[in-house]
């Protein structure tokens, strides 16, 4: 069996919050078509090391890499190929749930993306919400909107913080099936999740995150 | 080690051995108690618990509520958590209220300096000018009125009283007629100072000056009673279409003045008719006060909680924005709260791809919300009118801070990506190039205003600013319009306040070190780039400083972390471009560079290996 490429490196990463410690040394590799789930008890520093590792955050020490660039969230080489799925994600609120997914499509360079996002709107089950602006949606619909952003581009890794939250049962089990697929596909996946039912359905290898 | 500190150690370890059992015998002796009472609970049925309601409300005596009273109870509530008195609190903001006396006197002081300078000009144009300028503010001022009372209310309960108070049967009715006197003095307040403001500046005598206030006051207040009588009836239409009657009005008015500025008409405006119109205007306020007042009082009792607390929380979020000066937090809650009342449209699908997309999504959206259009195409009358008004150099920065204001609605792509860096994030492209996206729809737009407004700077409307020098005039312009274009790019775009940095101590209490700068957000950019040309100097300075400011706004602003993390990544490729020019293999383990901003082209690799 050939070996995978890596497509994450954090090396020794570290994050402090004035004196206090949140992630110590920290390290993780993350290859093509693995997926990994960070766990731990809240307030472990779960959110605060994804927030690193994509660039949102500066770590106090240490290197993220992604395909062997530095991590840095203005870059459009890293833009074009981490896929993210965290609370900080806000809309257009004059843009209606169907045009948001068509320009960020678009945006990516996809030619004819109609057909993509038609596919994606129908499996997060937002057809009839095609025409609503984001601030009319339910939470968990905001949710699924969320995820749909990052199934209409172009991906190479994709970081999730907690993606069942606001989920409905069904929509868990789509997700974990989604998922799992993608990483299926070589997509590499690293997530923080709560939810044991989706960390197995990914099949995902799990790291313990502040112990 | 001395003998006394060895036997202190001793000491302190036998006490610790000895806490240790002891916790231990005590964690035995609970588990032990605990085994003991889980046995017991095994053999003893669990009691039956008996729940009886010994008090039934519904038996209770019940009254008649008393709507006033319970507000007095609230306030007393209110009264008795306060720790300190009016004038306490008026103590410790000194400065602050120093400041205001200070800023009052010299702003009564200007008003005073520029009626008698208004008052001199005697010429018919003048005249006619300085009688129509008010009617064109009041009718603005009146149309404003109406679209604030639209917004709010003008009846509104905060969330709390909805909740609390409301779901009580209680009388609707007596609980909000407090509120809708409240919108009426804030409505009369405000416009009798507007409508005195301009008739003072316009150089009009002390008994005029009453009657705009009279005029500016009743007739706001007999609009916001209008609109409380039509929110009790749930019809919103009757008060757009008097809204669009008024704001029209305006800019006839307006148009008016530049056009006798101009010498191409000349209306007939005595100053007995502007006085005998005010005094209509104010006696149709009142009019409006009673008749609206009482009919809205009659309606007041069905109107519905959820409008009237809708408006309770627009006016807390407001406030909250307000309290951390951020205008522009201000007018995204507005946007969003028009957008959710709006709800959904009819999808549109782009039509191209990468950067252009973004652009063309900024055409569709101005295609289907043209609204933000007409206060545009009224703007360019601004720099008319203040040259027919005879403000010479003082066009440009004026027209620029109009042009700021109707410019903000175009820039709604660049103050999402700005104000949400995840949103951002799923876009693949540089802070730069999102910007320059973002205002390529908004550049357009104001290059058509600097052609439109360009022959007001050659003298049009009024004496030419810097001669009849066509290209000095299209200079200007093209200063006018930067500055206002620049100056919403600066606002739209500029970081909020800080309030995870450390903050200043000051005499109001703990601030973030860039709360103040929010008030001057944009407008420091027009003073920056007017700056030259108010004192006389060439407008290629002017333009000059234009080019640097947008071009560091175009960055988003010198961001020193981002600066470093190119730089270290420019260091890495090229180590690795002389590593392969050494004979390492190219790009061994890293995937091919797909155009980003801070990889080399590998083409450019090639050629240095090729010379050596």
């Amino acid at each position: 069996m050939a070996k995978r490429s890596t497509v994450l490196k954090v090396d020794k990463l570290s994050k402090s919050y004035g004196d206090r410690p949140i992630i110590s040394n920290f390290s993780l590799e993350v290859a093509e078509g693995e997926a990994v789930a960070l766990t731990g008890r809240n307030g472990a520093g779960k959110s605060t090391l994804l927030r690193c590792i994509i660039g949102a955050d500066r770590p106090t020490e240490g290197t993220v890499e992604v395909l062997g660039t530095k991590v840095n969230e203005s870059n459009p080489e890293i833009r074009r190929n981490v896929a993210t799925v965290i609370d900080d994600l806000d809309f257009f609120p004059d843009l209606s749930v169907v045009e948001h997914l068509d320009l960020l499509a678009r945006a990516h360079g996809l030619d004819d993306p109609d057909e993509l996002v038609d596919e994606v709107l129908e499996e997060v089950q937002l057809v009839p919400q095609s025409g609503q602006f984001p601030g009319t949606l339910s939470s968990g619909q905001r949710r699924r909107l969320a995820l749909a952003t990052a199934l209409v581009r172009p991906r190479k890794l994709l970081v999730l913080d907690e993606p069942e939250q606001r989920l409905d049962v069904e929509g868990v089990a789509w997700l974990g099936k989604r998922l799992a697929v993608e990483k299926q596909a070589g997509l590499a996946i690293l997530m923080a999740s709560h939810e044991p039912t989706l960390v197995e359905a990914l099949g995902a290898r799990i790291v313990r995150v502040g112990e | 080690m001395s003998k006394a500190r060895r036997k202190g150690r001793l000491g302190a370890t036998a006490a610790a051995h000895n806490a240790k059992i002891q916790s231990e015998q005590a964690a035995q002796a609970a588990a032990a108690e605990q085994e003991r009472m889980e046995a017991a609970r095994r053999a003893e049925p669990p009691p039956e618990v008996h729940l009886a309601i010994t008090t039934n409300v519904n038996d209770l005596p019940q009254h008649e509520v008393d709507e006033r009273a319970l507000l007095g109870l609230m306030e007393d509530w209110r009264n008795g958590r306060a720790d300190r008195n009016i004038w306490q609190a008026l103590g410790d903001a000194y400065v602050a209220v120093l400041a205001t006396l200070m800023i009052g006197a010299m702003l009564v002081s200007s008003v005073i300096r520029a009626q008698s300078v208004a008052a001199d000009c005697t010429t018919a144009e003048c005249t006619t000018g300085r009688g129509l300028l008010p009617w064109a503010a009041t009718f603005g001022v009146l149309s404003f009125t109406l679209a604030a009372a639209k917004m709010f209310g003008p009846v509104l309960a905060s969330a709390a009283e909805g909740f609390w108070l409301m779901e009580a049967p209680v009388s609707r009715r007596r609980l909000l007629t407090r509120r809708l006197v409240n919108a009426l003095m804030i409505a009369v307040v405000l416009g009798a100072a507007v409508g005195a403001l301009v008739a003072a500046l316009t150089g009009s005598p002390g008994i005029a000056v009453l009657m705009w206030a009279a005029a500016g006051g009743l007739g706001s207040a007999g609009l916001v009673a209008f609109a409380a009588a039509e929110q009790g009836a749930e019809r919103t239409w009757l008060i757009s279409v008097l809204q669009t009657i008024l704001a029209l009005a305006a800019f006839a008015a307006l148009m008016l003045v530049v056009g006798t500025a101009a010498g191409w008409i000349s209306p007939i405006l005595n100053r007995t008719a502007t006085e005998q119109l005010t005094v209509i205007v104010a006696g149709l306020g009142l009019l409006g006060v009673v008749a609206g007042g009482l009919i809205a009082h009659q309606r007041m009792e069905r109107m519905r909680r959820a409008r009237l607390v809708s408006g309770g929380s627009l006016v807390s979020s407001m406030q909250g924005a307000a309290f951390a000066l951020d205008f522009g937090l201000m007018r995204d809650i507005l946007v969003t709260r028009q957008a959710n009342e709006r709800g959904h449209v009819r999808p549109t699908r782009g039509t191209t791809k990468g950067l252009r997309a973004l652009v063309m999504r900024d055409v569709q959206r101005l295609w289907r919300f043209p609204r933000p259009l007409f206060p545009l195409v009224a703007s360019i009358v601004v720099p008319y009118a203040v040259q027919a008004l005879g403000l010479g150099r003082l066009t440009v920065p004026i027209s620029a801070i109009v042009l700021l204001v109707v410019l903000v609605p175009f820039f709604q792509t660049l103050r999402v990506l700005s104000r949400s860096k995840g949103l951002a994030r799923t876009l693949p492209f540089t802070t730069g190039q999102i910007r320059s996206a973002a205002c390529v729809v908004p550049g357009v737009l104001t290059v058509l205003w600097a052609i439109l407004a360009t022959p007001a700077f050659l003298g049009i409307g009024g004496a030419p600013m810097l001669g009849k020098n066509p290209t000095m005039a299209a200079m200007t312009t093209m200063v006018t319009a930067a500055a206002g274009f620049i100056a919403a790019i600066r606002w739209v775009s500029a970081r909020p306040a800080n309030y995870q940095a450390p903050m200043m101590a000051t005499e109001m209490g703990a601030m973030p070190p860039g709360l103040m700068f929010n008030l001057i957000r944009g407008f420091d950019m027009i003073a920056i780039i007017s700056l030259p040309v108010l004192l006389g100097g060439s407008p290629w300075i002017s333009l000059a400083l234009a080019f640097v400011c947008f071009t560091i706004l175009r960055t988003g602003g010198i961001d020193a972390e981002e600066l470093a993390a190119m730089q270290e990544e420019n260091k890495r490729l090229m180590e690795e471009a002389r590593a392969n020019a050494k004979g390492g293999k190219p790009g061994a383990g890293k995937p091919a560079a797909s155009g980003g901003a801070t990889k080399a082209p590998p083409e450019k690799i090639k050629v240095t290996r090729t010379r050596r």
